[in-house]
């Protein structure tokens, strides 16, 4: 008889407060067990609300001591607020390691150094001669081609030292590794090692052999292979310890040759160390060609080498600086959060603080700075250095045998070199990611300066996962397919110097063609780093088409977005042959306006979703052309769900098209409207009020075509009627238009007769739009129908002063004060805030073209959901206004995907207990203001409602969220939103194609008590369904247009009017769900409160029944009955009532 | 909640269907086809003070939680056979002090969507009343005799009543505004024959009306003229002059900081309870 977790939120069973548990995206489900659980205790829930704060006076007032004085101080100057100090001091003690666990950590690795070096010697063997490898253990390292020159055997390391993160106490939990260097004696290696891998070979050989020793020790819990830093030549050794321990520590041991075996003059960036004829396995032609350079695989031998030595400077320049640890670790926070520090050339925690030794070294950052400066100064170097343009150098020595910074950007697309001068630290850093760690650097500061109340939420505690970054997403795969890419993009060279990996090979070469062919489309392109892996002993290394999909994030320039032409040179130019060659069989020669000629590309795209789409058109054009990537290889994510804002029988726009059509209409009329002559008063204004003319419609309207023979006429009014025995008509719901009157000292001072005014001149706005424009009109006492061109637009007539006479309250002494009534507040709310929120937003859509489709996908889901009645419209096109208004820290989308996963996000996880949500529209508000808002919502808390939305407008009242959500419904949100966004980000991440994209707008059913069928023949949005029906009925529209001079049937939709009816009959025993959109079901839900058996009430017997328990006569809903009320209210649009539930004596 | 497996019962001991102390139940079905019926709870209309012309003592009848698919001529009609009826009265609450009905025009106040309601039927005899409180059998809404729309067909029958005749509408407005200009005027006419003319303490009543208008009173008249006052005094104030204004303001400034920093500990108080300082 458990309830299901999110039966309860709904129902909010007795005694739960008002108040929302926040869920944590990736806790639901904890979540849910809790909340299944008994109530929580009272006093809990009071703690997570916060409260204003109260301080007695002597408190405020006491004489301040000298230390209290010193921390405001520091606080001033080394942060900028003191809630960022307290924020940046909480981080810092979640993710250091504490001091108990440092102290286990060092009886392992004192552990681990003994067992090193007590591993046996080998006799002296060939390299290729691999049979004395004990079974069980495989080389982790490919070895192509098989055959190379030399001798190996093992000797225990000579020296065993700890480098990297933990000696420099800047590691972060969780994940905690420490990296060993061994020093391999002398004696293993030969002075020709350096050429064609035998290094490598060697390394790995060593680490294969004290792997199989060290297996067999029982301290260790695992010992597996990995690649360091990713790269495929260098595998290190992982070891865990066993038991309980074995999450505690990860040690990775990297060999590296004695310090100076090498010499340093044969590894600079231009010299060759691995063979074409060795490589390629054929005798060399000897046509006298130079051997190309092999610069990575150079910075990698150089990398091993000078480990200890990085070691020694970071200690020297962090060693006794807090403040530069603290930035160091906040740094690597923040370049996790971002995914850029994984995999080969991720922007690991190592570049970033030889990034702070450099700025040390350059005096740009102090050593007595604070955590927060350091990262704000080296977020703002990276921000404004390019690196792939002037590099930058540790290195003070003048020595002319060095190579120039020119020399390596030759080589490298990112330089930074070490203090010896020929080791590129960013060696394997593609352009791609430096370009994105500027771009998130940029974001960073601009998020600073702006002094945000949630900025450290934003710069360190928020996850930047790609597929919720970039605005389409591009899957090329299978990887395999990348080596065939590699030889037509003729990368020989760059396999050679890669030792095979085509992945990072074919890297640089393929965004730079993308980057090129998108132009200025494209803000942004950035590539997936595949993680590293990680194998056991026994296994072979994981080859390179191993590592599933590469995966390519677009952020989209949406200026760039509307042109579908790609201009080109003049055709008597040079550079037309470039372009016929980087375009191919695509470029034309067309001639423009202006006379001139031009080579020019022209992408097939007629509608603002085509037009969306055109960098697709452009990727698998390009990669097809020249990388030799079919099409089918090429997943390009980035309108799937589009699909679900496509009206019926659409499948080449989204609905921009119609709903502009709509709003030019609007502007008609309003023309029409200004100029009617005959009026009393002349029009003041005229302002749209209706989702439709703010772009957030979900379904645009069509223009209305009705087939008379479909309906019933009312010939003296032009009105066409339903038909009881034919199907429902097409549903029209007419758009409303607010239309101001001047004022005037003749509007009466009394409500009813303003209405009456109101009502004189809605009947006169009908006459004169039928006399003066042919229009056909229908005037009611509260508004004007007016049929133009298809398009229904519901005219309402208001004054200004109606809702300050509704005010007006007269005491006693004759003194007249104004007072808050519902009537006033429904008025004001819907001719003053309504109008001025829609022309807002409108605006807003202008702006950003893809606002329309991010808030009617999100509209779309809430309703599917069925819990579109909750959230009013305003409120959810509000929600969405706040994604493009205040994007950080990603920028505004600019596809309706990346939008609606931002949705999604943001309703989950932001603290609407606690927090308004502040839209800044049209940036009114300065942040003094917002801070006034905030401490003002703090203070008035528990009497605004639980979702809270804040506008310039609207700054303390919240008018959009007044009569809802309930605490239940939003609860039941944000634990759906929670649950939603992890599949659809992983379906939209698969590279096989997402599957069923719907997946995530089917709503539960199963958490209803009652299930209400009904019947598709009464239900005119049919075909809107989540799911669109095979078949439906006709709706008594014509194929072709033709003009009508009857008024169509308006706002007749039977589930509404059935909605409404059960909603006043059983609202107090049930809540209704359903969805709007062709929901063929209704939900219902019992409210517990009210099956318990209560005494005889007069005033509440509404659909109950008396029954005797013991000896008492109590009244319980009479259930059966009302299930049928059910059938007897819907007869005719009611297939079938199912009570689904077994708690409820039925 | 309702626990399964207790036993409840519907009945009394003696087969009769069980009703609140006072009250008779009247069993109600919408039609033949239903198996589960509605009980309106009936009682005689009784009211302390002394009987109201519209609601006559001995010869209402209360009734509660009337369907919502029940309208007055059906409750009319269903109750016909205990004799003649005279009116039948639905609304949303059982009202304590019987209000004046004034009659709403059609246009301006649209009818409301019917819920569970009650009922006063006044008999045009008392035995009417005896009679309905004695009724067992279930009182059926629409029958074929008379059937009573429901559903789809009910919605199109309503769509069609709604919409308004604008002729109809104009003459409503007219005669309202004619109403409405005449009271205007007779006020205007009667508010001029007093301007002047003192009363018998001899008090001149001014109005805004009169050749030198006065502030009218409203309260956000008086809150202008306070402000004005405000600020008036504010400007002569003299800031930051004296040695104890210094050392006030700089006080003040510390008390904002201790007050913010409070705040500050409370917030990262509760997000730590929240775990909201682990970043991934």
């Amino acid at each position: 008889m458990g309830p299901a977790p999110a039966r309860e939120h709904l129902r909010g069973a007795s005694g739960e407060a008002e108040v929302l548990e926040p869920v944590l995206e990736g806790t639901v489900r904890k979540k849910n067990k809790m909340s299944s659980r008994k109530r929580p205790v009272a006093g809990s829930q009071a703690e997570s609300l916060l409260q204003p704060v109260k301080l007695s006076r002597e408190e405020l007032y006491k004489e301040p001591t000298n230390e209290e004085l010193n921390r405001l101080r520091e606080t001033e100057i080394l942060f900028h607020s003191s809630l960022l100090r307290l924020q940046v001091e909480e981080l810092l003690k979640e993710i250091r390691l504490s001091e108990k666990k440092k102290d286990r950590i060092d009886v392992f690795l004192r552990e681990v150094n003994q067992r090193i070096k007590k591993v046996p010697s080998t006799p002296e063997t060939e390299l290729i001669d691999q049979a004395w490898l004990p079974a069980g253990v495989q080389v982790p390292l490919h070895q192509v081609p098989y055959s190379v020159k030399g001798s190996f055997r093992f000797l225990p390391p000579t020296q065993v030292i700890v480098v990297g993160s933990y000696p420099l106490s800047t590691c972060t939990r969780p994940n905690i590794n420490v990296d060993i260097a061994l020093t391999m004696p002398k004696e293993i290696l030969q002075d020709k090692d350096l050429l064609n891998q035998r290094y490598f070979r060697k390394r790995a050989l060593y680490l294969a052999y004290l792997a199989h020793h060290l297996a067999q020790d029982p301290l260790f819990g695992s010992v597996r292979f990995s690649y360091t830093n990713g790269c495929h030549l260098k595998p290190s050794l992982l070891l865990r310890p066993h038991g309980k321990d074995e999450h505690l520590v990860t040690v990775r041991l990297h060999p590296c040759p004695p310090p100076d075996f090498f010499r340093p003059c044969r590894l600079l960036p231009t010299k060759n160390n691995v063979r074409s004829t060795w490589y390629q396995g054929q005798s060399h032609p000897g046509d006298g060609k130079p051997e190309p350079p092999t610069p990575h695989y150079n910075t990698w031998v150089l990398q091993d080498t000078a480990l200890e030595y990085h070691m020694q400077l970071l200690s020297a320049v962090l060693g006794s600086a807090q403040g530069l640890k603290d930035g160091v670790t906040l740094l690597k926070v923040w370049l996790r959060q971002r995914e850029l520090n994984t995999g080969l050339g991720g922007f690991n925690g190592f570049l970033i603080s030889m990034l702070v030794a450099f700025l040390v070294s350059t005096r740009k950052i102090h050593t007595t700075m604070s955590g927060y400066q350091v990262l704000r100064s080296v977020l703002q170097f990276l921000a404004t250095t390019d690196l792939t343009i002037n590099g930058i150098s540790l290195c003070l020595s003048t020595d002319p045998s060095l190579p120039t910074l020119a020399d390596f950007h030759q080589a490298f697309p990112v330089v930074f070199l070490d203090s010896s001068g020929r080791l590129n630290l960013c060696a394997d850093v593609t352009a791609s990611t430096y370009h994105q760690v500027q771009h998130e650097a940029r974001l960073s500061t601009v998020l600073l300066d702006s002094k945000a109340d949630d900025g450290f939420q934003l710069l360190l505690m928020t996850r930047k996962p790609m597929v919720r970054s970039f605005d389409h997403i591009l899957h090329v795969r299978p990887v395999s397919r990348l080596q065939a890419a590699c030889h037509r993009l003729k990368l020989c060279p760059e396999l050679q110097d890669n030792g095979g990996d085509y992945v990072s090979a074919v890297l640089g070469p393929l965004t730079a063609l993308l980057e090129q062919g998108l132009g200025t489309r494209l803000q942004l392109l950035a590539h997936s780093r595949p993680p590293v892996p990680e194998w056991d002993i026994s296994q072979d290394p994981p080859k390179h088409k191993d590592s599933g999909a590469l995966t390519l994030g677009l952020l989209l320039q949406p200026e760039g977005l509307t042109s579908v032409l790609e201009l080109g040179p003049e055709a008597d130019q040079p550079k037309a042959s470039d372009f016929r060659q980087f375009w191919g069989s695509r470029s034309e020669l067309r001639r423009f306006q202006d006379g001139a000629i031009r080579e020019a590309v022209v992408w097939q795209a007629a509608s603002l979703y085509q037009k969306r789409l055109i960098p697709h058109q452009v990727v698998t054009h390009l990669l097809a052309l020249h990388a030799d990537i079919p099409e089918t290889c090429v997943h390009y994510v980035g309108g799937f769900l589009d699909a679900l804002i496509q009206g019926p029988k659409e499948t080449s726009s989204t609905g921009e098209e119609a709903l502009t059509m709509a709003v030019r209409c609007y502007d008609d009329l309003s023309r029409l409207l200004w100029g009617l002559e005959g009026l009393p008063l002349t029009v003041s204004a005229v302002q749209g009020a209706h989702p439709v003319l703010r772009y957030t419609e979900v379904f645009p309207p069509t223009p209305v075509r009705p087939a008379y023979s479909f309906h019933e006429h009312l010939r003296e009014r032009a009105l066409l009627l339903p038909r009881s025995d034919k199907p429902c008509p097409a549903y029209v719901e007419p758009m409303t238009v607010v239309c101001h009157l001047e004022g005037s000292g003749q509007w009466p001072q009394n409500a009813e007769a303003v209405r009456r005014v109101r009502a004189a001149f809605q009947l006169r706005l009908a006459e004169l739009l039928t006399q003066q424009h042919g229009l056909q009109c229908c005037a009611t006492a509260t508004h004007t129908d007016v049929l133009k061109d298809g398009f229904v637009f519901r005219i309402r007539v208001a004054y200004q002063r109606e809702p300050q006479i509704l005010r007006e309250v007269q005491s006693p002494e004759g003194m007249i004060s104004l007072r808050d009534t519902p009537a006033s507040l429904r008025l004001e709310r819907d001719t003053k805030h309504l109008p001025l929120l829609t022309s807002a937003l409108h605006g807003l859509q202008q702006q950003h073209p893809a606002f329309s489709g991010v808030a009617r996908l999100a509209k779309r889901w809430v309703r599917a959901q069925l819990l579109g009645e909750g959230l009013t419209d305003e409120c959810l096109d509000l929600v969405t206004a706040a994604l493009f208004l205040h994007p950080e820290p990603f920028t505004p989308p600019s596809s309706p995907q990346v939008g609606f996963l931002r949705f999604l996000s943001l309703i989950s996880t932001f603290d609407w207990k606690n927090n308004p949500l502040i839209v800044n529209l049209n940036n009114e508000l300065t942040v003094e203001e917002q801070v006034e808002i905030r401490s003002g919502f703090l203070a008035a808390r528990t009497r605004l409602p639980v979702m809270v939305l804040m506008t310039p407008q609207d700054r303390k009242s919240s008018v959009w969220t007044q009569d809802g959500p309930s605490a239940q419904i939003l609860q039941q949100l944000v634990i759906l939103a929670a649950e939603a966004l992890p599949i659809l980000e992983k379906q939209l991440m698969d590279p096989r194609g997402p599957g069923d994209i719907r997946t995530v707008f089917r709503p539960p059913l199963d958490i209803y008590d009652v299930l209400i069928r009904l019947s598709p023949r009464h239900i005119p949005r049919h075909r809107q369904a989540v799911d669109c029906p095979a078949a439906s009925f006709c709706r008594g529209q014509l194929k072709e247009p033709r003009p009508s001079s009857l008024m169509p049937v308006l706002g007749y939709d039977p589930p509404q009017i059935y909605l409404t009816q059960l909603r006043e009959a059983f609202g107090d025993l049930a809540l209704f769900f359903y969805d709007q959109h062709g929901g063929e079901v209704i939900g219902v839900l019992w409210k517990p409160t009210s099956f318990q058996p209560q005494p005889f009430k007069a005033s509440s017997t509404k659909g109950h029944m008396m029954v005797s328990q013991g000896e008492e006569v109590v009244m319980v809903p009479n259930v059966e009955a009302i299930l049928e009320d059910f059938a007897v209210l819907g007869e005719g649009l009611v297939q079938a009532v199912e009570a689904r539930s077994e708690r409820w004596t039925v | 909640m309702v626990a399964r497996g207790k036993k409840r019962a519907t009945r009394d001991p003696d087969g009769r269907v069980l009703s609140p102390p006072g009250y008779s139940a009247i069993p109600i079905k919408f039609s033949e086809k239903q198996r589960a019926s509605h009980y309106l709870y009936a009682r005689e209309h009784r009211v302390r003070e002394g009987a109201k012309s519209s609601r006559p003592q001995k010869r209402t009848l209360f009734v509660l939680n009337v369907p919502p698919y029940c309208s007055e001529e059906c409750l009319s009609r269903l109750l016909a056979p205990c004799g003649p009826v005279q009116s039948v009265e639905l609304q949303e609450k059982p009202d304590l002090v019987e209000s004046p009905k004034e009659s709403k025009s059609k246009f301006f106040h649209p009818k409301p969507i019917p819920g569970f309601r009650v009922a006063y039927v006044v008999f045009q005899r008392p035995s009417g009343v005896a009679a309905a409180l004695a009724l067992r059998d279930p009182l059926l809404v629409s029958t074929e005799s008379h059937p009573v729309l429901s559903g789809v067909h009910k919605w199109i029958h309503d769509y069609g009543d709604s919409v308004a005749d604008p002729e109809a509408l104009r003459v409503e407005v007219d005669t309202f505004m004619e109403a409405y200009d005449k009271k205007i005027a007779e006020e205007e006419a009667k508010a001029k024959e007093e301007e002047g003319v003192p009363d018998e303490e001899g008090w001149v009543k001014v109005t805004r009306r009169g050749r030198r208008p006065v502030l009218p009173r409203t309260e956000a008249a008086s809150l202008r003229v306070l402000e004005r006052e405000r600020r008036k005094r504010a400007r002569k104030e003299l800031l930051n002059f004296y040695a104890w204004q210094h050392r006030e303001t700089k006080m003040e400034h510390l008390a904002q900081l201790r007050k913010k920093f409070e705040e500050d500990k409370q917030r990262i108080e509760l997000l730590r309870a929240q775990r909201k300082f682990r970043p991934y």
